[in-house]
C-alpha cells in the first residue's frame, strides 16, 4: 500500500490553549470576585456593572464557553486530525472559528455588565450574539465534518464519536432555547413563557452541561489519557454502552432542574427516572478513564499529568453520583435553591473540567514547544493546591445547604416557622462563604501557577507548527471486513460510516427532546389557565425588564414549591398559569435572598410598602445590617427607556399577550399614571424620587407579582 | 483447514496487552491508542439494571398507579392535612385568648416587646412609627381580644405586620398582656399624641 505524505499544522491548537488558559484566568477571577461580594456586599461600590447579579453571568459564562469551550476546541484541532490522518479540512475556516469565538466572548464580557441579558442561565447572551454563536459553530461544525470526511482512517475512534455527538446537540441546544422575539437590536423576549420557557431553558440549561462540559471532554479524556498514559483504552465495549446510553438518557433529565415547581408532576417524573437510569453510563466513562491508567500507576505518583486526570476523572465520578441523587424529589425538595447546587457543579468544573484541562495543557505544551515543562515541581505544586482548593470550597457550601435547608423547614413546637426572618438563615451561614471564598482563592493560585508554567515554557521552547505524517489513502468503497475475535463487529461497521453514526446520534438526543417539549407545548392541561391572571400594565413590564436585565434572579427564586414550609414563609405555592405572560420566566435557581413570588400581596407576613423597597435598593444594609444585598443606587436616578414602550408591547401582542388593539401606541400614557402615583407615595414619605426613574417602574414589578390570585380571597 | 484448526489461527493473530494479558481489539490503532477487548464489570452491568428497574418501577407507579407520594399536589395536600390533625393544631384550637397575669407570661411578654415591638412603639411604648401604647386611647379597641387580633393579623395599610407566622398564639397573648398590664398607666417622656378613640 502506498503510503501519502501530509502535514499538520498545530498552530490553531496553539491559539486555542492560549485562549484556554487566558480566560480561564478571566473567567476565574470574576468568579472569585462575587464569592467576595458576597462576603462584603457593598464590594460592587455602587457601581452597576461590578454587582453580583450583572457579573455572576459573566463567570458562569466564561468557564464554560471561553475557558471550556476554547478547552473543547484544542483538543478537537489537535486530536482531530491525528486520529483522522489528515490535517483540518480548512485553515481559513478554523481561522475564523478562532477569532469569531474571541469575538462572541469580548462581546459577552461587555454586555452582560452593562445589563444586556436574556436571563436564561449560560443562554445569558443577547440574541446578535447569539446569531454570531450559531454561525461559527456552523464554521466549526464544516470544518470538524470535513476533516471527518477527508480521513484516512477506515473507522473513527471514540474521541470523535463524543465530538460528533457535542458538535449535533450543541447546535439543536443553542438555537431552540434562543428562539426569541427581538424589540430592539439589543433587546428581545423569548418566544416561550412561564413554566415552557422554564421547560426548554432547563432542556439546554442541563444539557449545556450534558454536551458542552461533558461529551467534548470525554472525547478530551479519551485520547488524552491514553496518549499520556501510554495504555490501551480499558473496554471497547464499555466505550460503545456508554456513549449511547449516556447520549440517549442524558437529554431526558433537564427537568429535574424544576421538581417541586409548576411543572407538570409527569415531566417531573420522567426527569427523575432517567437521571437515576444517568448513573451507570456516566460512570462508563470514569471507569474507562481510570482502569486505562492500570499499569500505570506508578507513574501517576511522579507525572503532574496523569495526577490531574486522576483527580479529573475520580471528580467527574462524584459529581455523576451526586447528580442522580440530588434529583430524587425526596434529596432535592432539600438541596434546591441552596449552595449545595453551587457545591455539587463546582466538583464538575473544578475537579472535572478543570483538571483536565491542566493535565491536558501540561501534556500538550512541551510537545508544541518542543521541549520539556518549564517546572514538574511547579506543576505538582499546582495539582496539590487546586486539589485543596476544590475541597476548601465544595465542603463548605455542602454543609451551607443543608444548614439553610433545614432552618427553612424547621417548625417551632407550636408550628410556628423557627427561622421567620429569612436573613437569619444566611447570616448562619456566612463562615461557609468565608471558606468558600478561601477555596476560590487557593484554586486561583494555582491558576496563577498554571499559567507561569505555561508561559515560561512556551518561552524557552520553540513552537513547532507543522508536523508530517504519512498514511494510506482510504479505499473510496472499503469493503469492512469483520474484526477478528471482536464481539461487537456490527458497532465496529457503524464506525466507518460517519454520516449513519450522526444521524444515529442526532435520532438518540430528540426522542427524549421531543418527547418531553411536545406536550407541554400542545396539550392544553399541562398549563391550566388561571382567569384571575392579568398581562402586565406597561410600567410593570419595564419594572420586569429592569428586574431581568439587573439579574436578580441570580440571587431571588420566583417559585414557591408545594411545601408548608414554604407556603406559611411565601404564601400559596406557584401555579403554572400564573406565570403565563412571564416572558422570560424568573423562577430562579437559587435563594440566596427570599423568594419573590408573592412580594406584592398586601396579606402576607413579606410583605413590604413602597418605601421600604426604594430605601432598600439604595442600601440594603440600613435596612439590615447582616443582609449581604448588593446597593443598586442607579436606579433612583436612571430613567425608564420610554421609547422602548411601544415596541416592547407590540412584541407581547405578537407573542400571545391579550393587550387590546392598538395599545402599544397608548402604553406611555397609563405608564405615567401608574408611575406617578407610585412616586407621588414616595415623595409623601420624603423620599426625592422622579416620575421616570427606574426604581419606579421595579416597585411597580414588585408590588405586583403574586397578586393576581390573591385579588379573590 | 478445518474449523479447529481455523479458530487456532485466529487465535494466534490476536495481540494481547503486554502488561495486564488482556485481549486488544485487533486492526487500526488510532494514533497509536489502542483498545482492550474487555467486557464490562459485573457489578457495573448489575449497577445499570438496577437503576433501570428502579427507574420502570417509579414511572409505573406515577403514570399507572397515580402514585400520591409522586403527585405533588397530593403530597401537599397530604402534608396540611396531617399538620391540621397533629396535636399542635388541636391544642392551637382549644386555645383561650385571655389576660395573662403569672409573672413567667409577663416576663416572656417584656422580652418579645423589647426584641419585636420596641422597634416600632419604643421600648417605654411612648410611640413611634406605631402608636403610644401607654395612654388610654385605642384605634382598634382596647380588650385582650382586640390586641390579640392585631398582633395576630396586623394592619396592613397602617403599617402593623402580621406576627402570625413569626410569634406562637402565646406568645403573642403574653406580649399583649405585657402591653395591658405593665405598659398601661405609665407615663414616659415625649409620648406620641393620642390616636384613636378613649377608652375610660
Amino acid at each position: 500500500m502506498k503510503l501519502e505524505k501530509f502535514t499538520y499544522d498545530n498552530q490553531l491548537s496553539k491559539l486555542f490553549m492560549f485562549a484556554t488558559v487566558f480566560w480561564g484566568t478571566i473567567g476565574m477571577l470574576v468568579g472569585l470576585t462575587i464569592a467576595f461580594e458576597l462576603i462584603f456586599p457593598g464590594l460592587n461600590g455602587g457601581i452597576s456593572w461590578l454587582t453580583f447579579s450583572r457579573i455572576r453571568p459573566i463567570h458562569t459564562n466564561a468557564v464554560i464557553f471561553a475557558f471550556v469551550g476554547n478547552g473543547i476546541f484544542t483538543a478537537v484541532y489537535y486530536s482531530s486530525p491525528r486520529l483522522l490522518k489528515t490535517p483540518m479540512f480548512s485553515k481559513v475556516l478554523g481561522k475564523i472559528h478562532f477569532w469569531g469565538w474571541q469575538l462572541i466572548i469580548l462581546a459577552g464580557a461587555i454586555t452582560l455588565p452593562l445589563g444586556l441579558t436574556q436571563s436564561k442561565e449560560y443562554a445569558e447572551l443577547i440574541w446578535p450574539i447569539d446569531i454570531a454563536v450559531v454561525v461559527i459553530w456552523v464554521i466549526f461544525g464544516i470544518n470538524f465534518f470535513g476533516t471527518l470526511a477527508k480521513r484516512r482512517m477506515k473507522h473513527i475512534y471514540v474521541a470523535l464519536w463524543f465530538f460528533i455527538a457535542t458538535w449535533i446537540t450543541v447546535a439543536v441546544l443553542y438555537i431552540v432555547n434562543n428562539l426569541q422575539l427581538p424589540t430592539s437590536l439589543l433587546h428581545s423576549y423569548p418566544i416561550y413563557a412561564g413554566v415552557q420557557d422554564a421547560l426548554v431553558q432547563w432542556w439546554y440549561g442541563h444539557n449545556a452541561v450534558a454536551f458542552f462540559l461533558t461529551t467534548p471532554y470525554l472525547g478530551l479524556m479519551y485520547y488524552f489519557v491514553p496518549k499520556a498514559a501510554n495504555r490501551p483504552i480499558y473496554s471497547y465495549r464499555l466505550s460503545i454502552i456508554h456513549f449511547w446510553s449516556l447520549i440517549f438518557i442524558y437529554i431526558w433529565a433537564g427537568p429535574h432542574h424544576l421538581l417541586y415547581s409548576a411543572l407538570p408532576d409527569w415531566v417531573q417524573a420522567l426527569s427523575v427516572a432517567f437521571s437515576i437510569m444517568l448513573l451507570a453510563p456516566s460512570w462508563g466513562g470514569m471507569l474507562n478513564g481510570l482502569l486505562t491508567l492500570r499499569g500505570a500507576w506508578d507513574r501517576v505518583r511522579k507525572d503532574p499529568v496523569l495526577k490531574m486526570f486522576v483527580v479529573g476523572v475520580t471528580a467527574y465520578g462524584m459529581a455523576t453520583f451526586e447528580g442522580p441523587m440530588l434529583a430524587l424529589k425526596s434529596v432535592n425538595s432539600m438541596s434546591h435553591f441552596t449552595d449545595w447546587t453551587i457545591g455539587h457543579v463546582h466538583v464538575g468544573t473544578l475537579g472535572w473540567n478543570g483538571m483536565m484541562t491542566f493535565g491536558m495543557i501540561y501534556w500538550l505544551v512541551p510537545r508544541l514547544f518542543q521541549t520539556k515543562l518549564f517546572s514538574t515541581k511547579l506543576a505538582n505544586i499546582h495539582f496539590w493546591i487546586s486539589t485543596l482548593g476544590l475541597l476548601f470550597f465544595v465542603i463548605p457550601l455542602y454543609f451551607a445547604g443543608f444548614t439553610q435547608s433545614l432552618m427553612w423547614k424547621q417548625f417551632t413546637a407550636t408550628g410556628q416557622l423557627a427561622y421567620p426572618n429569612f436573613l437569619e438563615t444566611v447570616t448562619q451561614i456566612m463562615p461557609m462563604y468565608y471558606l468558600r471564598a478561601f477555596g476560590g482563592s487557593l484554586y486561583f493560585i494555582g491558576m496563577i501557577m498554571f499559567v507561569v508554567n505555561v508561559w515560561k515554557t512556551a518561552a524557552i521552547g520553540s513552537f513547532k507548527r507543522y508536523e508530517n505524517d504519512e498514511a494510506p489513502a482510504l479505499e473510496k468503497t472499503f469493503k469492512d471486513d469483520p474484526v477478528t475475535g471482536l464481539k461487537w463487529g456490527w458497532h465496529h461497521r457503524l464506525e466507518g460510516k460517519v454520516v449513519k453514526f450522526s444521524v444515529f446520534a442526532l435520532i438518540a438526543i430528540l426522542i427524549g427532546s421531543l418527547f418531553e417539549m411536545i406536550p407541554m407545548f400542545l396539550i392544553k392541561s399541562n398549563v391550566p389557565t388561571i382567569a384571575a391572571v392579568k398581562p402586565y400594565t406597561p410600567l410593570e413590564l419595564q419594572g420586569r425588564d429592569i428586574y431581568v436585565s439587573n439579574g436578580c434572579y441570580t440571587c431571588h427564586s420566583q417559585m414557591i414549591r408545594p411545601f408548608r414550609s414554604e407556603t406559611e414563609r411565601y404564601g400559596e405555592y406557584t401555579k403554572a398559569g400564573e406565570t403565563v405572560y412571564d416572558f422570560p420566566f424568573q423562577y430562579g435557581s437559587k435563594r440566596t435572598g427570599p423568594d419573590l413570588a408573592r412580594e406584592g400581596v398586601k396579606t402576607l407576613p413579606n410583605y413590604k410598602p413602597d418605601a421600604w423597597h426604594y430605601n432598600h435598593m439604595m442600601d440594603p444594609q440600613k435596612i439590615n445590617a447582616q443582609s449581604i444585598m448588593p446597593p443598586y443606587p442607579w436606579m433612583a436616578t436612571k430613567k425608564i427607556d420610554l421609547s422602548s414602550t411601544p415596541s416592547k408591547i407590540r412584541a407581547m401582542m405578537t407573542l400571545g399577550v391579550p393587550y387590546p388593539e392598538g395599545y402599544d401606541k397608548i402604553a406611555n400614557k397609563d405608564l405615567k399614571v401608574q408611575a406617578h402615583k407610585i412616586a407621588e407615595n414616595l415623595r409623601s414619605s420624603g423620599i426625592k424620587v422622579n416620575d421616570d426613574a427606574e426604581i419606579i417602574a421595579l416597585i411597580a414589578y414588585l408590588q405586583r407579582l403574586g397578586t393576581d390570585i390573591y385579588k379573590h380571597k | 483447514m478445518s474449523p479447529e484448526e481455523k479458530k487456532n489461527t485466529e487465535q494466534n493473530k490476536i495481540e494481547y496487552d503486554p502488561i495486564t494479558n488482556e485481549p486488544l481489539v485487533q486492526g487500526e490503532s488510532y494514533d497509536g491508542i489502542k483498545e482492550l477487548d474487555n467486557d464490562m464489570p459485573t457489578w457495573y452491568k448489575w449497577l445499570f439494571y438496577l437503576t433501570i428497574v428502579f427507574a420502570v418501577i417509579y414511572l409505573v407507579r406515577i403514570f399507572i398507579f397515580k402514585a400520591p407520594d409522586l403527585i405533588q399536589a397530593d403530597e401537599y395536600a397530604a402534608e396540611m392535612t396531617k399538620f391540621k390533625n397533629s396535636a399542635t393544631e388541636k391544642k392551637a384550637a382549644s386555645f383561650v385568648v385571655k389576660l395573662q397575669t403569672s409573672p413567667a407570661a409577663l416576663a416572656k411578654g417584656n422580652e418579645i416587646w423589647h426584641q419585636i415591638c420596641a422597634a416600632c412603639h419604643r421600648p417605654d411604648g411612648g410611640g413611634l412609627v406605631g402608636p403610644n401604647m401607654t395612654d388610654k386611647y385605642w384605634i382598634h379597641g382596647n380588650t385582650v381580644q382586640d390586641l390579640y387580633n392585631v398582633v395576630t393579623n396586623g394592619v396592613i395599610q397602617k403599617g402593623m405586620l402580621s406576627y402570625k407566622n413569626q410569634l406562637s398564639n402565646q406568645d403573642r397573648l403574653d406580649v399583649v398582656s405585657y402591653v395591658l398590664l405593665k405598659l398601661q398607666g405609665t407615663h414616659p417622656k415625649n409620648p406620641k399624641a393620642p390616636q384613636g378613640k378613649l377608652y375610660k
